[in-house]
């Protein structure tokens, strides 16, 4: 376990270093990040400016917190996930799979930590900050903002198999970033409240791609009107894909015979 | 000059029918305004009078579809494609023939909507069948819409040329692509028709070639602009197709100099 971490520090310290380089890159990713959160706040705004005080029933301020869990999420995906996720694709068109398999660590551990892009931590900060806005306003209690971050890690687990599932079919179907596209449209909709969809969406978003699970219900959590069921049902959605992805893994590694053969 | 054109857009046209796969898939991806119509539908449907400003749900529904229909037609992703060639140095070859690489890119982006529009239409009855949306009946409104389309089209490949082509100076010249499609959501008319917008909103985007581009052509499908309308929009779009023109081949100009300058 300690090896693990130490790895990550030292995998962590190369791709920053290597990052920095480019410092004009930073510049146009801050612009980018800014303008990202602008069109979110925009497109929440607007829909909240025709005089109606609820949206499926959230207020403003509790929108607003969808809203931050939202742009926490894309920049977790941003600065941890899609690094390393399209990366895979590549490897195993290279033949660069070869020597991640031969060394002596688990190999999904080392291609889903190997990269970061650092350009996109504001978002994580946006997000976070939004959040925190959002919250100072509603009456939280100390349980519900830990239920919150207990379900948000949960969040981040099926974001992250997903991501994963998606990337691992990379072993039979060589061109990926296109499902990855893909995913990043669906997840568009957890910008808003699961509640603010007609209800067949609504059950779509909840029980067939888990949107829900990754922005609203973490959400109510911090406001406490949870319902127990959805509680227990993100950490068991996340524990459940986690090991369905870890198969899936598993087996796509048994199947790989290299680039050129 | 003809028999170049035919040529060129013969090849691209088989060059872009080889990802008729991903084209699907890029389709699908383009959601925004799917989950935008989702969400005011419900809202609709929530409101007293079952109305907001005017719109119904069905009202709704058909203005989003034909944002959705006409976000189709105007895809551009030339910024990428110039920031990878700068890059890569695939650039230089192409600069051997005497054809400036814009209407190649032009030209692939045109095939590529003939490989679109087959599957675009079948995924709108399916859309339309589901929401209840429901076009114009004037006829003379959809070749207008095409024609703004057409304007809307080149204008946005355009700006993101010239904006692909800073890639000759800075490595993040894709973030300025990202922003500018922001600035095309936003004022397009992406997630709310525009007179939804706060009035100070409104007065700045009049003057941006966006809502005539992306707003401008969906409410005349969805049968709520008028002639006079489609007209002016179309003077304004002319208008900065022509500012677009010149800055594009300033950036050009200046760029080949600079590409030139460190020997690639």
């Amino acid at each position: 376990m300690t090896r693990y971490l130490r790895l990550i520090r030292i995998f962590t310290g190369a791709t920053v270093s290597a990052q920095l380089e480019y410092r004009a890159n930073f510049i146009g990713a801050v612009l980018s990040s800014l303008g990202q959160v602008g069109v979110a706040l925009l497109a929440i705004g607007v829909l909240f400016g025709q005089g109606s005080d609820t949206v499926g029933g959230w207020t403003f301020r509790e929108a607003l917190l969808v809203t931050g869990f939202f742009i926490l999420t894309e920049g977790f995906i941003a600065v941890f996930v899609q690094p390393n996720m399209s990366r895979i694709a590549e490897a195993i068109r290279t033949g660069n799979m070869d020597f991640t398999l031969l060394k002596p660590l688990d190999a999904q551990f080392s291609v889903s930590t190997r990269y970061l892009n650092v350009l996109r931590a504001p978002d994580l900060l946006i997000g976070l900050g939004l959040i925190v806005y959002a919250a100072s306003a509603l009456t939280t209690t100390p349980s519900g903002l830990l239920i919150a971050a207990v379900l948000y890690v949960s969040a981040l687990t099926i974001v992250y198999c997903i991501w994963l599932a998606l990337s691992t079919t990379a072993f039979w179907f060589v061109k990926t970033q296109n499902v990855a596209e893909l995913f990043n449209g669906i997840f568009g909709a957890g910008r808003f409240p699961v509640t603010a969809f007609p209800l067949p969406v609504r059950f779509a978003l909840t029980f067939i791609v888990p949107i829900a699970l990754i922005t609203t219900v973490p959400a109510q959590a911090m406001t406490g009107r949870l319902s127990p069921a959805l509680a227990i049902a993100s950490p068991l959605v996340a524990a459940g894909l986690f090991a369905v992805t870890r198969w899936f893994w598993l087996r796509a590694v048994a199947s790989y015979t290299s680039a050129s053969s | 000059m003809i028999r170049k054109t035919r040529v060129l857009f013969a090849t691209r046209f088989a060059e872009m029918a080889e990802y008729r796969a991903e084209v699907i898939i890029w389709m699908l991806s383009g959601t925004i305004s799917l989950v935008m119509m989702l969400v005011w539908m419900a809202q609709a449907a929530a409101a007293p009078g079952g109305q907001i400003r005017g719109y119904d749900g069905s009202e709704f529904a058909t203005y989003f579809l034909s944002v959705w229909l006409v976000g189709q037609l105007l895809v551009v992703w030339v910024g990428w494609e110039l920031d990878f060639m700068i890059r890569q140095g695939t650039l230089s070859p192409k600069l051997l023939r005497p054809l400036d690489p814009m209407w190649v890119e032009y030209a692939a982006h045109v095939a590529e909507r003939f490989v679109r529009i087959g599957p675009m239409l079948v995924l709108l009855v399916i859309f339309s069948f589901l929401s209840g949306a429901s076009f114009t009946r004037d006829l003379w409104a959809y070749p207008v819409a095409l024609g703004l389309c057409i304007l809307g089209f080149t204008c946005r490949f355009l700006y993101e040329y010239a904006l692909g082509l800073l890639a000759f100076w800075t490595e993040s010249s894709t973030a300025f692509s990202e922003v500018a499609w922001l600035l095309y959501a936003a004022l397009g008319g992406l997630f709310a028709p525009l007179t939804f917008y706060p009035q100070w909103v409104q007065n700045i985007a009049v003057w941006t070639p966006f809502p005539y581009m992306l707003g401008l052509p969906a409410q005349l499908l969805a049968g709520k602009a008028t002639l006079a309308q489609a007209g002016f929009g179309a003077l304004i779009l002319f208008g900065w197709v022509v500012v677009f023109w010149f800055a594009r081949l300033l950036v050009w100009r200046l760029g080949l100099k600079k590409y030139g300058a460190v020997g690639a």
